[in-house]
């Protein structure tokens, strides 16, 4: 369904061998795109076959050799990441269909289920801003909008916070666990990209502000609604539960939801959105009617 | 009057905490980092982090034996009052991080819990499950969001820091940054500016840390005039996955809840772990260390793992160094409750379950002690002068440096779990003194100054990209030169140090050098071009790679995680009580030569004209706790601490 | 309007609907508003509806019966009632609902999770159901009852079939062509889809059952709710089939003209 528009370069050399067996080589295939607005293109690279590979030390190898599959010399293929470890988020993108971390995207494993090639391509939610590298600022905005912190008085010495249970600690730690990677949105059917191009004569300051009021009135998604979950159990943030509850039900709030539960499935952090998903809707309901009662 | 303005370079632990607090103080703050400050390399750390706690309180801790373990485990070459500062605030630290909404891991009735780590006997860490750095960096990250959405902080993120720009009196005025979207390079004007910009591991290839991590923002100061210290004091942590891309750390909180080291008896026996009985087992740090076991201090661990392998020929594996990790004996429902967050990496990217088999390790480069120099201002009794703007300051006006690119805190060795600390530490105790700073700044704001100096700054560093750009094609990849220096320098500035390596050393690194500033680009275009960055990046490795090795190469003793054989001081093995006596005299006068020679800080500064570092020493303040030897149970270790004791009491005698 | 690109007839939609919600900050209502009516009165309407069909499997007489008695109401009460709780609550859950599947971009292809696929039907046999009855209901009842639309529109594009004096006549309705029984089909089994899946989801959106555990469970209801019902529909829908024409009316010259054509004035 993705690939229609850009055909595959099969009319390229094919690395010969590519059963992911040691001293072998295999395809990759890059869908690239040389900045915002620009189009996209196939792109087929031979990389050869080394012991515990993952993405990214195949695009290392990419970067490293700069030639493709028939051997032009190309620009580097861009791409993000940090930590290596999948705890940063930095290297999402979509792998052979499927969203996830690259640096967890082992070789072996994606050999195994396809030996012909390795496929990767940016996320589709998010505007690329050049080969597989996209600007997630919308999710961070989306945290902004939601007030997604503890609202402690001052950073002067007050004593520690409040005790927890043990079970609370449990819950609390697997919702912060969240690295925005945005997997959980990529998937989502209901999360849609939006793009903007910057118009004539506009500052920087004048687009992001256009940019920001756009975000806040879009789905803020699977990940947005477990952080008003996380943050309106915490002791501390409970006190402001209404602003951030105001948020899950306003434009692009909680309701944009349609369960798919996509999101739940390709979660690298396991955290149980749904849960947090049914537990926000079941609040946003009681807010929503005090304040219909309330006015 | 135009506000003043402050910046922050690096969004880790460190550069949050003092953007925080910064902004809670008014001052305005621009934010860069070369990711989005949640992704920030802090986010790996796993353990913990390390207070004095009222469980540890009363078992007798106190914040001066977390001073002292500090002080004891960087071996003494720790400026003492920053140190001491440093564990009175961590209990205070831990609790505002608990007020943040750090989730750190409970006990039954809802207190925090606490587990051991290294070079410690009580049990001070704090842990939010195994991904502490990660909860502590969020929580920052989300008070910092709050003070950018009501405008007192901007954040510049995927910028690349080039550089300070320092007026004709060499106060530093701004910085100068590259958009790594749009490759812009921009000038910002400021009355401060804080670098946090973290280690710089990339310098040896492969190790723990992030990728961001190439010590470039550091790099770019240090060549600008700011001193940078202790240079060749480089953890290497004694347990990692070995990768082909990055070697992932196997934190020593799997120690801490109970792990175990240990290889076959029989070299390369081929049965797997699980079969192998205990007999057959050689638990070598629990043997050697029965003191502290398996919490010997880093340095230590891993000298023993490493010579375990080498020396010993004790590796598990025949083709490949390494030695197992055990935890496959703890409860199950502990492992997943504690440690789930480490084992999920080890499953993820080995494929095989720690839950049920011994992990296979080995030593990595993983932190670097050494880092910009900065002042402090000492109170009195010995403890820091807090809002005085001498605080972590550089040796240049206006420049702060903070967190794990500082060199305070740590000495010769890093204890496990400190670094979190003094990360959040350092940030929150620069914020009052920059506030104080900018606030008191008889001249003008920065904002205020005539644009000349901005622009002359912002053509300097748009000719040096043009020059990238522009180089012909036909050089080498600055990705093989990368490796390349990443093989030299951890062949000879890791665990084991000799002279004619580090000499041999210095040579290839000069050599690699030239070559990578003729490297050639293989993309030459103005849109989000990282290999600009990358090679950028690389060439201002080499004044660092080049601190760190001749720091190692003059500095001729054994010093925490500074180790050559040749200047080992013996164990005592003699039996007789009197040759026992004599030769822990001998081993205590030595000591204390030692001491008089190398118990000083290594302070490098930058010549442009020969591009090498030029080494000065530095007297360490160790008015608080005089040094002692650091023995953690080694042979012979009794009678040297007996007769060590004894000249202490002679000489408070004599007093 | 911000300037999205347009990527594929989804996204196209999309970007004229633009990226957020058509009802702004007053989305959420009546979102839940739409969830509500889909479960009251639309869903305890088709539940009613169908089990009033299936009285046909007891014989044309008991189902003449049922059919009395609702039309016993009288036609003012009935077409209050029908506007009020069905005809309209339909149009405002089909528009909105219509509206819901253009704004999703539908990815079982690539992520062929059981939610997904739940989730995808749900939005299919949505459409589905939005055709069905709205032919459906000019197909039985012809939209509306007013003589010169009767007549003049809707008998004469095979609407209106249904004569509640002979009830008889919607399984004559039916059985006209294997085509129509097998749209009847389909959306007998869509509607049934739609509303046991769509009250599992309410469960969710409500916040009834949170846990994934609770949620697993709450699966079992929902599918037996949605078999039973299925069943209810198809066998109706059989016995519309087979029934026997009712013997009180089959006057020997009239035997092979059903009344309600009979009574119309087509052609
Ligand atoms: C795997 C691992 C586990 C660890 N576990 C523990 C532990 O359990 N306990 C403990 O106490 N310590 C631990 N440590 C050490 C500790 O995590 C680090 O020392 C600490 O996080 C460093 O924080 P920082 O704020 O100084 O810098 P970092 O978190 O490294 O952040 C550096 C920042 O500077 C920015 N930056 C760098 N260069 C530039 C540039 N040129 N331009 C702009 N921005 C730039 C980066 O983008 C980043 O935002 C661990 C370290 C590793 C590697
Ligand atoms: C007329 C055409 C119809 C369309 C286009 C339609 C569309 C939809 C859509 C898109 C949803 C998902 C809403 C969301 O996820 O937020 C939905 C939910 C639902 N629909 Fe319909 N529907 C139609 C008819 C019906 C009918 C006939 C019934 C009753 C039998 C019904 C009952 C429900 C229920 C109970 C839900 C669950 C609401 C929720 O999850 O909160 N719908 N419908
Ligand atoms: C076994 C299959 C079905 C049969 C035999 C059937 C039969 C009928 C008949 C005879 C009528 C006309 C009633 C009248 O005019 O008084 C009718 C109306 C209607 N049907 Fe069905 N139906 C079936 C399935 C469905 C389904 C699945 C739906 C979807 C929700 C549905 C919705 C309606 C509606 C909305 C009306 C109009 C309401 C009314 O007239 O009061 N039907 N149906
Ligand atoms: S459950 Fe909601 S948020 Fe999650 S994928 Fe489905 S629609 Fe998106
Ligand atoms: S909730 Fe999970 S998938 Fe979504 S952004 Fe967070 S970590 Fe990623
Ligand atoms: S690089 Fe951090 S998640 Fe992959």
């Amino acid at each position: 369904m993705s690939n229609t528009r850009h055909p595959h370069p099969n009319g390229e050399p094919r690395a010969s061998q590519s059963d992911g067996r040691p001293g072998r080589n295999f395809n990759v295939v890059v869908l690239r795109q040389d900045g915002p607005g620009r189009p996209s293109y196939w792109e087929r690279h031979i990389v050869e076959y080394e012991q515990d590979m993952n993405c990214i030390s195949v695009l290392q190898k990419i970067a490293a050799n700069a030639r493709t599959a028939d051997g032009r010399k190309v620009a580097p293929v861009a791409w993000d990441c940090n930590c290596l470890e999948e705890v940063c988020g930095a290297c999402t993108m979509v792998i052979n269909g499927r969203v996830r971390q690259a640096c967890t995207a082992l070789v072996d494993r994606l050999l195994q289920d396809n030996p012909e090639q390795i496929e990767l391509r940016p996320m589709r939610k998010f505007p690329v801003i050049r080969d597989l590298m996209v600007d997630r600022s919308r999710m961070f905005n989306t945290l902004k909008k939601l007030k997604a912190w503890v609202p402690v008085d001052s950073y002067l010495d007050m004593g520690p916070g409040p005790r927890q249970s043990q079970e609370n600690q449990q819950m609390a730690y697997v919702l912060s666990k969240c690295m925005s990677c945005g997997c959980c949105l990529e998937a989502c059917p209901q999360y849609l990209k939006i793009e903007l191009e910057r118009k004539e004569g506009e500052t920087e300051e004048e687009f992001h502000a256009r940019e920001r009021e756009l975000h806040d009135r879009a789905f803020i998604g699977a990940m947005g609604i477990a952080a008003v979950d996380l943050f309106n159990t915490n002791p501390v943030g409970r006190m402001t539960a209404t602003e951030r509850l105001d948020a899950l039900v306003a434009e692009g709030g909680i309701q944009i939801c349609g369960n798919a539960q996509n999101c739940v499935k390709v979660c690298p952090k396991e955290i149980p959105l749904t849960t947090s998903i049914a537990r926000a809707g079941r609040a946003a309901t009681v807010h929503m009617l005090k304040r219909w009662f309330d006015r | 009057m135009a506000r003043h303005r402050v910046i922050v370079v690096g969004g880790g632990l460190a550069g949050l905490a003092a953007t925080m607090k910064l902004a809670e103080l008014g001052v305005d703050i621009d934010l860069f980092s070369l990711t989005p400050v949640k992704r920030s390399h802090s986010c790996c750390a796993q353990g913990g982090i390390n207070s004095v706690n009222s469980l540890t309180r009363q078992l007798g801790d106190a914040e001066w034996k977390h001073f002292d373990d500090t002080v004891y485990g960087g071996d003494f070459l720790a400026h003492q009052p920053p140190v001491k500062e440093m564990t009175e605030w961590a209990p205070r630290i831990i609790d505002l991080m608990d007020r943040l909404g750090v989730t750190f891991n409970r006990t039954p009735e809802g207190f925090r819990d606490q587990r051991r780590f290294g070079g410690t006997l009580f049990a001070r860490t704090s842990f939010a499950g195994a991904t502490t750095g990660q909860q502590l960096l969020y929580a920052l990250d989300e008070q910092v969001r709050r003070w950018e959405v009501t405008a007192h902080v901007k954040k510049y993120e995927c910028f690349d820091y080039l550089g300070p720009i320092l007026d004709e009196n060499g106060v530093c005025r701004g910085s100068i940054a590259q958009d790594m979207v749009s490759m812009e390079i921009r000038a910002f004007p400021a009355d401060a500016l804080i670098i946090a910009s973290g280690g710089c591991g990339l310098i040896y290839g492969r190790s723990t840390m992030s990728m961001a991590c190439t010590g470039s923002a550091v790099s770019r100061t240090f060549q600008a005039g700011a001193r940078y210290g202790n240079g060749e004091f480089i953890q290497v942590h004694p347990t990692a996955i070995p990768g082909a891309d990055k070697l992932r750390l196997m934190s020593e909180s799997a120690r801490g809840e109970g792990g175990r080291v240990w290889v076959p008896r029989k070299p390369q026996d081929p049965r797997p772990p699980q079969d192998i009985p205990e007999q057959d087992r050689y638990y070598f740090l629990e043997e050697r260390y029965p003191k502290y076991g398996n919490l010997v201090p880093r340095d230590i661990a891993t000298r023993e793992i490493f010579n375990v392998c080498t020396k010993e020929g004790l590796s598990v594996e025949n083709d490949r160094l390494c030695v197992y990790l055990d935890v496959s004996h703890l409860p199950r429902q502990l492992l997943d409750r504690k440690l789930a967050g480490i084992l999920e990496i080890y499953e993820k990217f080995q494929g095989v379950d720690p839950r049920a088999t011994a992990m296979k390790i080995f030593p990595a480069v993983h932190y670097s002690m050494g880092g910009l120099w900065c002042d402090y201002e000492r109170t009195a009794e010995g403890g820091l002068n807090i809002g005085s703007p001498r605080n972590q300051q550089t040796n240049i006006p206006g420049i702060f440096a903070i967190g794990e690119c500082d060199y305070h805190y740590h000495g010769a060795n890093r204890l496990g779990a400190n670094s979190l600390v003094a990360c959040i530490f350092s940030g929150l105790i620069t914020a009052p003194g920059a506030a104080a700073l900018v606030q008191n700044l008889n001249g003008r704001a920065a904002a205020e100054l005539p644009s000349t100096l901005y622009d002359r700054e912002t053509q300097r560093h748009l000719a040096r990209y043009k020059e990238l750009l522009a180089r012909p094609h036909d050089g080498e990849n600055p990705y093989l030169i990368h490796r390349r220096l990443g093989d030299v320098m951890t062949k000879a500035a890791t665990v084991v140090r000799h002279n004619d390596e580090l000499d041999w050393a210095c040579e290839q690194v000069q050599d690699l050098e030239d070559r990578a500033r003729r490297a050639s680009l293989s993309d030459t275009g103005n849109w989000t071009n990282q290999n600009v960055i990358f090679t950028r990046a690389l060439v201002d490795m080499f004044p660092l790679a080049k601190t760190i090795l001749k720091g190692a190469r003059l500095r001729d003793e054994c010093r925490g995680a500074h180790y050559k054989p040749e200047f080992v001081f013996p164990e005592i093995h003699a039996t007789d009580p009197v040759q026992r006596r004599l030769e822990a005299e001998a081993w205590c006068d030595r000591f204390v030569e030692n001491n008089r020679r190398w118990l000083k800080s290594t302070v490098a500064s930058w010549s442009a004209e020969d591009r090498e570092p030029l080494i000065t020493y530095e007297d360490v303040d160790t008015s608080l706790i005089p040094p002692r030897p650091r023995l953690y149970g080694m042979v012979g270790g009794d009678i040297i601490e007996q007769v060590w004791r004894e000249r202490g009491v002679r000489e408070e005698a004599a007093v | 309007m911000p300037a999205i690109r347009i990527e594929n007839w989804e996204r196209f939609l999309v970007s004229i609907l633009g990226p957020s919600s058509p009802f702004g900050q007053h989305d959420f209502i009546i979102r839940r508003i739409h969830s509500l009516v889909g479960l009251v009165p639309i869903g305890a309407y088709l539940i009613f509806h169908l089990a009033t069909n299936a009285a046909i499997i007891d014989g044309v007489a008991a189902y003449q019966h049922r059919a009395d008695q609702i039309h016993r109401l009288g036609p003012t009460t009935i077409f209050v009632l029908e506007w009020l709780f069905i005809f309209l609550p339909i149009l405002f859950h089909g528009m909105i609902g219509m509206l819901i599947v253009a704004r999703g971009e539908r990815n079982v292809a690539n992520y062929p999770y059981g939610g997904n696929v739940r989730y995808t039907l749900q939005r299919w046999t949505g459409a589905i159901a939005f055709v069905f009855i709205l032919w459906h209901v000019f197909h039985m009842h012809g939209w509306i009852r007013a003589e010169w639309w009767i007549s003049g529109v809707a008998s004469r594009f095979g609407g209106h079939r249904f004569d509640p004096e002979n009830a008889y006549s919607a399984a004559e309705a039916i059985r006209a062509s294997w085509l129509i029984i097998v749209l009847y089909a389909i959306g007998v089994l869509a509607s049934v889809y739609h509303l046991a899946n769509g009250i599992w989801t309410m469960g969710i959106t409500w916040g009834v059952w949170t846990s994934p555990h609770a949620q697993q469970w709450a699966k079992i209801p929902c599918l037996t709710f949605g078999l039973l019902l299925g069943f209810l529909g198809l066998g109706s829908l059989y016995a519309m089939v087979a029934a026997e024409p009712p013997q009180t009316l089959v006057a020997p010259d009239t035997a092979n003209i059903p009344p309600a054509i009979h009574a119309s004035p087509r052609s």
